[in-house]
C-alpha cells in the first residue's frame, strides 16, 4: 500500500477515525448551501437524469431519465408547463378541438425549424406518428397513440374487410348497432370532402388480425364475425389509413377513434415530437448518432459518450431560440444516488433528478431550504390486491387490510411521501378533487355515510377489526395487543421486487398490521423482472407491491388502470359498470361533467378496495439556488429553455418550498407569450392569478 | 512449446462456445425479458417486439442462430441500447476498465513487490510486522468501504479531488488506489511468503557460495523464482481488472465494462450478456496461457509437454 514504506500508520486507519467524526458534523458549507456553490462561468447546466439513455430517438425509449434528455433535443405540438406540466403552446400555435373531442386541428408557427435548417411542416408531424406507430419499429409507447384513430389496428398489423361488393363492413356490422356506436361520426354532407377526410370521418371499419393464427383463433371465438369474414377480402390497414393528416402546410389535424380529452396533455411527451424524415431515411438505424441525427428542440446533440455524458448546446435555429438562456446542458447518466450527492455537494453537478437523496439523508441534507426540492409528484404508491384468491377476494378483509395502516405514521417514517387514501394522488388535481369531494358525499350519503368518515380511512384500526369480525375472522384482545386466530396467514403474504427500500415498506405495513390487526403476514421478495411477471400473471397471493406515474397531467391516466377486462391493475378486478363510467367520461365534452363521471368511477373502485393505496409520492431532489426555471414539478419533466442559471447570487431562489408562490418575471413572461394565441390557455392562467399562484 | 501453446488456443474456442451457451440457457431460465417494465405491454405490441427480435421462433432455432452469430464473433446489437452493436459497446467501454485496472495493478505490483521484499529480507523486524499487518488490512477492508472514505476525506472535506466521473489524471487517483489496495496487500504477501521460501533454497546457498554479491543474489536468483506466486495470480487479476470491476466503477461513475456488465444482466439484453461472457472467458483463458508460458523464462525446472 502506499504508505507502508515509510513505516507510518496505514491510512485506512485515519480515515475510518476521521469518517467516524465526520458522521457527527452534517458538512453545513458556508452561506447555508450545500457544499460547494457558485454559479458555472460557461453558462452550461451540468445535470444528472438517471439512466443511460436507451435511445435518442424519441420513439424508442419508455423512461423518465431519456424523458428528460429528450424534450432538450426535439419539440412537439404541445410542452409542458415548467410549473405545472399541463401543456402549452410548441411548435402548435393554436388549436381547436371538435366532433365530440374527437377532432384536433393544430395551427402550426411558420418559423419552426430542424437543427439542420429544414422547416417543419405537417406533413413532418404526419411522418413522424406513422413512423412511431409502424409495427416495425416496435415502439413500446406505441400504446400512448392507440386512441388515434387506426392507430393501434395499423400498429397491431390488423387487416380491415372488404366484402364481394367491395363494401368495407364496419364495426356496426358486427355489433348490430346502428351508426350511433361511434361519436363524431355524422355522415358529412359536404361533396367538397376529400376521400380521406370521408373515410376517416366516418364510422368506424371492421379489422381482423393480419396474421392468419391470431385471426382463425379469433374468428373461432366468435362465428357472426366468422360468418362476416367468410370469402371476404382483407385489406392490410397501412400508414396511411392512420388519423393523421397534413391539411395545408401548416395545419396538421389528429381524428381519435374515441374521445381523449387529455390528447393535449399527452402530445408533449417525447413518443410525439417531430422528427427529420430525410435523415431517418437516409442513415437508418445510425441516424441517432452525433454525427447523422438532426433535431428539433431548443438545443442540438454536441457529444454523446454513453454511461458518461450527453452534451446538447443552443441550436440557433429553433424557432423560439432568443428566449433560449443556456448555452448547453451536459447530461450525466448516473444512477448511484451517494455517487450523485458526492458530485452535487463538490459543485461539479448543478442539479439532480428525482428521488435521489437516500433516506438516511434526508434529515440532513432537507435543512437547506434554498435547494432540497421535496413537492406532490404525479404519482403513487400502492399494494395490489389478488382479488381472485380467499380470503382476499371477500371485499371486507380487503378494507381492513386498507385502514390498518397508519399512513401519517407512514409518511413520517417515509420522509419524502404523504398519505393517499384515494387512487389518483393528492393535491395535484386541485378542480378535481373539488367535484370528487362532492361527488362522494352525494354517493355516501345514499350508503349512510358521510365525507368525514370516508376521511378517516387513513387510520381506524377499530373499524378495520370489526369488518375482519363480519368477515369470519374476529380478532380478540391479547394483553395490550391483538390476536386473529382464524385468519390464514399461511394463504396471504406481501410480495415486492428486491431493494432495500421496498423492504422498510413492507416491514412497516407488517408490523402494522400486526400492531393493529394481530396479524403476521410474510414477506416475500423477487428481482425485478421475475417480481413483474409474478404480479401481472396474478401468481401472488394477497399483497404485492405497486407504484404507478401519470403518462399525462390528468387524473384519467391512474384510473385507466382498471378500464377493460384485462386491465393494467394486476389485481384480477373488473367490472363493466366501471368501464361504462370511464366511457362517459371520455366522451364528455364538459370537463366539470366529466370530473364527475370520473369521480364516480373512483368511488366505485375505492369501495371495492382491490387496491390499498398509502402514499403520493414527492420529488425529492436538490437544485442549487442559481439553477432558475427549473421547478419540482409533477413528473420531474424540465423544459429546458425555461430554464437558466443566475449569476447574481442576490436573485437565487430562497426556501423553495414556496417557490410556486414566488413570481419569476422571466418564466411567466415567457409562458404568457406562448399562450397569448391560445384563449383557453389564457383563461387557465388567469384562473391561477385569481387563485393567487405562481407569485400573481 | 509452440504446440502447446496451439493445442491451449484451440481449446479456447470449444470452451468459450460452452460457456457462451450455459451462459445463454441461464439467462432464458430468467423470468422476465428486455421489455418488461412495470407496464404491462398490449399484447399487440409484445408481439411485435417478438417479430422484431426474432423471439417468435421456436428455441432451438433462436439458439442456433445465437451460436453462429457467436461463431462468426458477431453479436449483433443490443437489446436495450438501439442502434449500437454489442462489439461496438465492449470495445467502447474496455479502455476505461483497462486504463483504471492497469493503472492500479502497476501501483499494486509496485507497492507489493517493495513491501513484500523487504519484509522478507527483514524478516520479523519492525517492518516486516507493520507492513504484514497493513495488508492484512488492505485484503479486508473491502473497495466500497475504501473507496468513499477517500472520497470523503480528498473530495468532500479537503476539496482536492473529484468524487467521481471520468475526466483528467485527478479523476483517476482515487478509483485506482481504491482499487489497487486489494491487490497490494495480496502481491505484498505473496512476494514475502515466496522470496522467504526461495532465499532458503540450495541454489540460493550455491549463488552465495559462488561469491556473487548480495544484490545480484537477490535480484538475479532470488526475486525470479520468488515471484513465480505473484506471476500465477496476474493472469486472472489482470483478465478481472481488464473487465471491469463493479464496485469501484459505480461508486465513481465510471464508464467501465464491469457496470455495464451488471446492468446488461439487470435488463436481460441477452446479446450483450453473452458478448461480454464470451470476451471475458476469452480473455481469462488467453491470461492464463501467458502466465503458463511465462512460467519457462522464470523457471528453468518448468518445462511444457
Amino acid at each position: 500500500m502506499f504508505l507502508i514504506r515509510s513505516g507510518k500508520l496505514h491510512p485506512v486507519y485515519a480515515l475510518v477515525v476521521l469518517s467516524s467524526l465526520l458522521a457527527g458534523c452534517g458538512g453545513v458549507a458556508s452561506e447555508g448551501f450545500y457544499g460547494k456553490t457558485a454559479a458555472p462561468g460557461d453558462n452550461v447546466l451540468r445535470y444528472i437524469t438517471g439512466s443511460e439513455p436507451e435511445s435518442l430517438d424519441p420513439a424508442v425509449p419508455t423512461g423518465q431519465p431519456e424523458a428528460r434528455l429528450l424534450m432538450s433535443l426535439y419539440d412537439g405540438l404541445t410542452e409542458y408547463d415548467p410549473r405545472t406540466m399541463q401543456p402549452i403552446p410548441g411548435i402548435a400555435e393554436s388549436w381547436e378541438v371538435g366532433q365530440e373531442n374527437t377532432e384536433y386541428v393544430f395551427k402550426l408557427r411558420k418559423n419552426a425549424k430542424f437543427s439542420n435548417g429544414d422547416p417543419i411542416k405537417a406533413q413532418d408531424f404526419v411522418y413522424s406518428f406513422r413512423r412511431a406507430l409502424d409495427p416495425e419499429l416496435a415502439a413500446k409507447n406505441a400504446y400512448l397513440a392507440h386512441y388515434i384513430k387506426y392507430a393501434e389496428e395499423y400498429n397491431s398489423m390488423r387487416s380491415f374487410v372488404r366484402d364481394k361488393s367491395g363494401r368495407f363492413l364496419l364495426e356496426s356490422d358486427l355489433n348490430g348497432e346502428k351508426q350511433e356506436a361511434a361519436p363524431g361520426t355524422q355522415p358529412q354532407a359536404d361533396a367538397n370532402l376529400s376521400e380521406f377526410r370521408k373515410f376517416i370521418d366516418g364510422p368506424m371499419r371492421l379489422t381482423v388480425p393480419s396474421d392468419e393464427k391470431s385471426r382463425n383463433a379469433a374468428l373461432e371465438k366468435n362465428p357472426k364475425l366468422k360468418s362476416l369474414v367468410e370469402g371476404a377480402e382483407l385489406v392490410p390497414v397501412k400508414a396511411e389509413d392512420l388519423g393523421v393528416e397534413a391539411v395545408d402546410d401548416y395545419t396538421f389535424r389528429i381524428k381519435l377513434k374515441q374521445p381523449a380529452p387529455f390528447l393535449l396533455g399527452l402530445l408533449p411527451h417525447q413518443f410525439f415530437r417531430v422528427v427529420h424524415r430525410g435523415t431517418i431515411e437516409k442513415h437508418g438505424k445510425d441516424w441517432t448518432k452525433p454525427e447523422n441525427i438532426v433535431t428539433s428542440g431548443p438545443f442540438k446533440l454536441k457529444e454523446h459518450h454513453p454511461y458518461d455524458r450527453v452534451v446538447v448546446e443552443k441550436d440557433p435555429n429553433y424557432w423560439d431560440a432568443e428566449m433560449v438562456r443556456l448555452d448547453g446542458i451536459a447530461f450525466y447518466p448516473l444512477e448511484e444516488q451517494t455517487t450523485m450527492l458526492n458530485l452535487y455537494k463538490t459543485g461539479e453537478v448543478d442539479a439532480i433528478y428525482n428521488h435521489t437523496v437516500p433516506a438516511a439523508w434526508v434529515d440532513s441534507v432537507s435543512k437547506f431550504k434554498d435547494e432540497y426540492m421535496n413537492h406532490p409528484e404525479v404519482a403513487i404508491e400502492y399494494y395490489t390486491v389478488n382479488v381472485t384468491k380467499p380470503p382476499m377476494n371477500d371485499v371486507r378483509v380487503r378494507k381492513a387490510f386498507a385502514l390498518a395502516v397508519d399512513r401519517d405514521a407512514m409518511a413520517a417514517f417515509r420522509k419524502t411521501t404523504q398519505p393517499l387514501i384515494d387512487f389518483t394522488p393528492e393535491g395535484l388535481f386541485p378542480e378535481y378533487e373539488q367535484i370528487r369531494s362532492e361527488v362522494y358525499a352525494r354517493e355516501l350519503k345514499k350508503i349512510g355515510s358521510s365525507l368525514d368518515e370516508w376521511k378517516a380511512r387513513k387510520f381506524d384500526p377499530e373499524k378495520a377489526r370489526k369488518l375482519l369480525a363480519e368477515a369470519g375472522f374476529p380478532v380478540t384482545q391479547n394483553g395490550s395487543g391483538w390476536s386473529c386466530p382464524n385468519f390464514p396467514v399461511d394463504q396471504v403474504e406481501i410480495l415486492y421486487n428486491t431493494n432495500d427500500n421496498n423492504k422498510s415498506i413492507a416491514e412497516f405495513i407488517q408490523a402494522q398490521f400486526k400492531q393493529n390487526l394481530g396479524i403476521t403476514l410474510q414477506l416475500k421478495n423477487q428481482e425485478w423482472k421475475t417480481f413483474l411477471n409474478t404480479r401481472k400473471q396474478l401468481e401472488y397471493s394477497g399483497l404485492g407491491r405497486a407504484g404507478w406515474i401519470g403518462d399525462y397531467m390528468d387524473p384519467m391516466s391512474f384510473l385507466k388502470l382498471f378500464y377493460g377486462p384485462n386491465n393494467d391493475s394486476s389485481t384480477g378486478w373488473t367490472k363493466p359498470a366501471y368501464d361504462k363510467l370511464i366511457d362517459d367520461a371520455n366522451r364528455e365534452p364538459d370537463p366539470k361533467k366529466r370530473f364527475e363521471k370520473m369521480a364516480e368511477a373512483e368511488f366505485m373502485v375505492m369501495q371495492e378496495q382491490p387496491v390499498l393505496p398509502w402514499q403520493t409520492q414527492k420529488t425529492n431532489f436538490l437544485r442549487k439556488p442559481y439553477v432558475k426555471g427549473l421547478y419540482p414539478n409533477p413528473g420531474t419533466l424540465h423544459a429546458w429553455k425555461f430554464v437558466y442559471i443566475e449569476q447574481d447570487p442576490a436573485k437565487w431562489d430562497r426556501d423553495v418550498e414556496t417557490i410556486f408562490n414566488v413570481k419569476d418575471e422571466w418564466v411567466t413572461g415567457h409562458i404568457n407569450r406562448l399562450i397569448a394565441t391560445q384563449a383557453s390557455l389564457v383563461e387557465r392562467e388567469e384562473g391561477y392569478k385569481t387563485a393567487g399562484k405562481f407569485g400573481y | 512449446m509452440i504446440g502447446f501453446i496451439l493445442r491451449r488456443l484451440l481449446i479456447i474456442i470449444p470452451m468459450a462456445l460452452l460457456v457462451v451457451s450455459l451462459t445463454w440457457g441461464l439467462i432464458r431460465l430468467a423470468p422476465g425479458n428486455f421489455y418488461s417494465d412495470e407496464r404491462s405491454l398490449p399484447p399487440a405490441i409484445e408481439e411485435n417486439i417478438k417479430r422484431k427480435y426474432g423471439l417468435d421462433k421456436p428455441v432451438y432455432q433462436q439458439y442456433l442462430i445465437m451460436l453462429g452469430n457467436v461463431v462468426r464473433g458477431d453479436f449483433g446489437d443490443s437489446l436495450k441500447y438501439q442502434g449500437q452493436s454489442v462489439n461496438e459497446i465492449i470495445f467502447r467501454h474496455l479502455p476505461y476498465s483497462a486504463t483504471v485496472g492497469v493503472l492500479a495493478y502497476l501501483l499494486a505490483l509496485f507497492f507489493g513487490l517493495t513491501a513484500g521484499i523487504i519484509a522478507a529480507l527483514r524478516q520479523n523486524s519492525a517492518f516486516d510486522y507493520g507492513s504484514m499487518a497493513t495488508a492484512m488490512l488492505g485484503l479486508s477492508v473491502p473497495n466500497f468501504v475504501l473507496g468513499p472514505i477517500l472520497v470523503i476525506v480528498f473530495s468532500l472535506w479537503l476539496f482536492w479531488l473529484p468524487p467521481a466521473r471520468w475526466g483528467g489524471i485527478s479523476n483517476l487517483i482515487l478509483p485506482v488506489i481504491t482499487l489497487s489496495a486489494i491487490y497490494a496487500a495480496y502481491i505484498a504477501r505473496l512476494t514475502r511468503a515466496g522470496m522467504l521460501e526461495v532465499m532458503r533454497s540450495d541454489y540460493i546457498r550455491t549463488a552465495r557460495a559462488k561469491g556473487l554479491d548480495e544484490k545480484t543474489v537477490l535480484l538475479k536468483h532470488g526475486l525470479r523464482g520468488g515471484i513465480v506466486p505473484v506471476v500465477s495470480f496476474t493472469g486472472p487479476a489482470l483478465a478481472n481488472l481488464l473487465a471491469g470491476t463493479v464496485v469501484v466503477e459505480k461508486v465513481f461513475a465510471i464508464p467501465g465494462l464491469g457496470n455495464i456488465f451488471i446492468q446488461s444482466v439487470l435488463n436481460r439484453d441477452e446479446p450483450l450478456t453473452l458478448g461480454i461472457v464470451a470476451f471475458l472467458s476469452i480473455l481469462i483463458m488467453i491470461f492464463n496461457l501467458v502466465v503458463d508460458i511465462s512460467y519457462g523464462f522464470l523457471d528453468p525446472r518448468i518445462r511444457y509437454e
